[in-house]
């Protein structure tokens, strides 16, 4: 008796599944990567969080217009406010006052109006600074120039490292040489150390060379400097994917058929790289960020009187031991938000490529 | 030639020979009794000598003398004008003048300091006579020649001093300013006879505190005509700068070749060391930490309570004479319009930045500070938005970019957050650009930086109308590098005014009418928009002898080198 040969193909557990469960129809590796990302709550979660911090930064002017009635640099340093039915000093008069004792001249506590939640009615819910502005106003609207630095320097980083990586990938030769050397020499100097030397510099003259003019204290500055003293952290992993992807066949296959560079860059190369782009540019936001703090505390990155998260804890820590809040508020603010951005980015990169060891590194 | 002071002076020799007397009288009893002291097995912890001092404080001695201090701009005599260049040098660079180093209105009194006496001035006022005491000698050893005292000038107009403006009335000195070569034909000297003549175009009635100014500090004919702060020029006062490292720290001690003058005491410290904080808060937070001796920065606003209520013993309250102004740049739009500097002045709530200060502060629209007999209260910019917001509609000006200038002093830059506010409620795109404090001033008087407006402040050099008008607003002045005139005040009146009365040697109750005049015509123009009248605090460790060794000069504020340690 022989055993009868097995009629094994490749197709045949399709065929099967197509009896049992109807025809699989095609998914896009985009539709697979959000089908694993939509199970990963954590990630989900993470990411609710980062558009909840956003959407409150967005409602900064609603909230400042219409309920603390005041902007994010106006001083009241002789208003009163009523809380709780009382009318109570924004700031008190201070000065000096007779001991009734000795008839010396005694300085007298000088009152800065503490955190009132919302016992004056939605004002001064964190409290107000010496100068008498409203911290919570001045926490939101830092807030919103924090996330536009991090956010918007990370696009125009990933954009510019993104076209250096391609040219230098797919050409090779001299232009490769020279962007792998200029990213080097970018990488070779300390992130903070390279902020603060650009930012000290244009944050007293501002830019002005060419068809570009930024003014001094703009938010574009702590924006370009931050995109371009990161620009090799993204760039150079990018065109180490492109090397690879340059030397597989269906690239040669495309240029074989005559396909030019640019189609070459962009329909072929550009989307085999796009789920590191995407999952590099939600971790350098992150990032950003946390730059951004950085130098603005060091007084390179935002310039006062404007509020960013890095500002509001530059000027608090001044005053630590008696209005601890004006530094643990933005600082929260800031820990929430790269937290949330990192959770949600390591969620992404799992979903998009899983064995992909993509990450910020400097 | 008529003797400049000579009763004043005599009486003053008179009075130092009594003192030298019953000094050395107290000075042999307590060597004795410290003598015997020591026998006893006394503890002496700051191991230093105890003797009475000739002036307003003991003489205690103690090794090191730890100093909370703000940022210095320069350490060079010749180029530093600030309070805290000039509270180090002027116990460093000692004039042909100096000041008694005591406190209360005393203090303003002057005295000779490498000149033997004070000057002979001749009848028309043009010609000064000094002759240099005998056998003085810089801290290196060399000693130090009549002829020094031309190089020295000539030295402020090489490195364009911001203090070249206060000698330019000497005869030639107009024209070595312009070429910068050849000598100065109202400065001769001998250094044989020790004599120094100095010749005057015109009378200038503020001449001999002038002299006494760090700008006029002897430094070595040779002193290279460039910023020397990292490597300070040798000094003949009772101390020598013997490290600088800016923004960093100062080291201050002992000149081992000071020939000891009457009124400029020794001193108690051996050594002073000025480590340069930023923060305010640092800085009194040192002295508490007993990391530093003494804070010279102000109290934090949110900490005066607490420091009030634990350490009052510890804290000195001053007012020195001052005035906190905000400049604006007469030549520059917006505010090269009348109309714009008066919305200023009317749309600054005096009252309100005095609370930035903790309410040390009184409001003024005075440029001159109360302390002066000069001083007539004005009241003409009561604050009024509505009005301030009509004129600069009327101006035509609404909209412009403005920028506002600050050092990075924390009550400084409140100050100029307050009128970025207030420019901007005007309807001006008005922001902040705060920098360094060590370059602030340098920064704003160069005309270069167009620096539109900003916050400026003024403590008196002497007691003396034309240091405040002359120094600040008299458009003759202005120059193109480490200008004082930071609003670039130009008012051809009040110029003439100024030069009138620079002419008058003495202060008269009529001469000081014109002053007030002065003063008033200055706001009717709105050159300024001054704003307040500081006070001031000192916080000691508790280790500090304040109540026999704390003395505020009228002009130099806490005389660092009069402090000693209790015990």
């Amino acid at each position: 008796m022989t055993q009868q040969a097995t009629d094994f193909t490749l197709d045949t557990a399709t065929e099967l599944a197509e009896r049992d469960h109807g025809p699989i129809e095609g998914r896009s590796p985009w539709y697979l990567a959000w089908r694993r990302l939509r199970r990963n709550l954590v990630a989900l979660g993470a990411l609710m969080v980062f558009f909840l911090i956003v959407f409150v930064c967005v409602m900064a002017p609603w909230y400042a217009e219409n309920i603390a009635e005041t902007g994010p640099n106006r001083t009241h340093l002789t208003d009163k406010v009523e809380v709780d039915g009382k009318m109570v000093d924004v700031i008190s008069a201070g000065g000096t006052e007779q001991d009734p004792e000795t008839g010396e001249l005694r300085i007298k506590t000088v009152q800065v109006l503490g955190p009132q939640l919302w016992h004056a009615g939605g004002k001064y819910v964190l409290g107000a600074d010496p100068s008498g502005r409203d911290i919570a106003v001045r926490v939101l609207y830092g807030g919103r120039n924090s996330l536009l630095i991090g956010i918007g320097s990370a696009i125009i980083c990933t954009i510019l490292a993104t076209v250096f990586a391609l040219l230098a990938g797919y050409y090779g030769g001299w232009g490769d040489w020279l962007i792998t050397r200029v990213f080097d020499l970018i990488a070779a100097l300390p992130v903070i150390l390279l902020g603060i030397a650009l930012g000290t510099a244009l944050s007293i003259n501002g830019f002005h060379h060419g068809p570009i003019d930024v003014e001094s204290g703009s938010l574009w500055i702590p924006t370009l400097i931050i995109s371009v003293i990161l620009v090799a952290y993204v760039g150079r992993p990018l065109r180490g994917q492109i090397l690879g992807l340059r030397e597989k066949e269906f690239i040669e296959a495309s240029i074989s058929q005559g396909a030019s560079a640019r189609r070459v860059m962009l329909s072929e190369l550009l989307p085999n790289i796009a789920s590191s782009i995407l999952v590099f540019f939600t971790l350098i936001i992150a990032n950003n960020i946390l730059v951004e703090a950085a130098l603005s505390f060091l007084g390179a990155g935002v310039q006062p009187p404007n509020p960013s998260w890095g500002t509001l804890i530059s000027e608090g820590q001044l005053r630590i031991r008696t209005a601890p809040w004006l530094t643990i508020v933005p600082g929260t603010a800031i820990v929430l938000t790269v937290v949330s951005l990192n959770i949600f980015g390591d969620g992404l990169r799992d979903a998009l490529d899983p064995r992909a060891k993509v990450r910020i590194e400097h | 030639m008529r003797p400049q002071g000579g009763a004043v002076n005599q009486m003053g020799v008179g009075m130092t020979e009594r003192w030298r007397r019953l000094v050395g009288l107290f000075a042999l009893i307590a060597a004795l009794t410290f003598a015997v002291a020591a026998c006893g097995g006394g503890d002496d912890e700051a191991g230093g000598t105890t003797t009475e001092a000739s002036g307003g404080a003991a003489e205690k001695t103690f090794p090191e003398f730890k100093i909370a201090y703000e940022p210095i701009d320069y350490m060079d005599p010749g180029l530093s004008y600030s309070v805290q260049g000039w509270g180090i040098m002027w116990n460093v660079y000692l004039g042909l003048l100096t000041y008694k180093h005591v406190d209360g209105p005393e203090g303003a009194e002057l005295i000779p300091g490498l000149a033997e006496d004070l000057p002979e001035i001749s009848d028309d006022g043009l010609t000064y006579n000094f002759t240099l005491r005998e056998g003085l000698k810089y801290s290196d050893g060399s000693p130090v020649k009549a002829s020094d005292f031309t190089a020295t000038v000539k030295r402020l107009f090489l490195i364009d001093s911001p203090g070249v403006g206060f000698f330019t009335g000497i005869v030639g000195a107009e024209q070595f300013a312009k070429t910068k070569k050849g000598e100065i034909s109202g400065l001769v000297t001998d250094d044989d006879a020790r004599t120094i003549e100095i010749k005057l175009a015109k009378p200038q009635g503020d001449f001999l505190h002038i002299l006494a100014m760090v700008f006029a500090g002897f430094v070595p004919a040779n002193t290279p005509a460039k910023d020397q702060s990292t490597t300070p020029p040798p000094g003949t006062g009772p101390y020598m700068v013997d490290e600088f490292v800016p923004n960093r720290r100062a080291v201050v001690v002992r000149n081992p070749n000071y020939a000891e003058i009457d009124g400029v005491p020794k001193g108690n410290p051996d050594k002073m060391t000025f480590t340069i904080l930023e923060e305010d808060s640092a800085s009194l937070q040192s002295v508490i930490d007993g990391t530093n001796d003494y804070s010279s920065h102000p109290i934090p606003v949110d900490r005066l309570g607490e420091v009030q209520n634990q350490y009052a013993d510890q804290l000195k309250l001053y007012t020195p004479a001052n005035t906190y102004y905000y400049f604006m740049n007469n030549r520059l739009a917006p505010f090269n319009k009348l109309e714009v500097r008066q919305a200023v002045n009317y749309a600054i709530d005096r009252a309100a930045i005095v609370r930035l200060y903790g309410g040390l502060a009184t409001a003024t629209e005075n440029f001159l500070p109360p302390t002066y007999p000069q001083y007539k209260k004005i009241l003409m910019y009561p604050h009024d938005m509505e009005k301030a917001k009509q004129l600069v509609q009327q101006s035509g000006t609404a909209g412009q970019a403005v920028t506002v200038w600050s050092s990075t002093r924390e009550t400084h830059q409140k100050a100029a957050e307050y009128l970025t506010d207030i420019l901007n409620q005007l309807g001006y795109k008005a922001k902040l650009r705060a920098i360094d404090p060590a370059i602030y001033w340098a920064t704003i008087g160069n005309q270069k930086t167009k620096a539109q407006t900003g916050l400026a402040n003024w403590f008196q050099d002497y007691p003396h109308p034309l240091n405040w008008f002359d120094t600040l607003l008299n458009g003759n002045r202005i120059t193109e590098e480490h200008n004082n005139n930071y609003s670039n005040a130009d008012v051809p009146a009040m110029n003439d005014k100024i030069e009138e009365l620079k002419k008058n040697a003495e202060l008269t109750d009529e001469i000081n009418t014109e002053w007030e005049g002065v003063d008033r015509m200055a706001l009717e123009n709105a050159v300024v928009a001054p704003f307040v009248n500081r006070q001031f605090t000192d916080f000691f460790t508790a280790e500090m002898d304040l109540d026999n060794c704390y003395v505020n000069h009228v002009l130099y504020q806490f005389d660092y080198i009069q402090s000693c340690k209790k015990g």
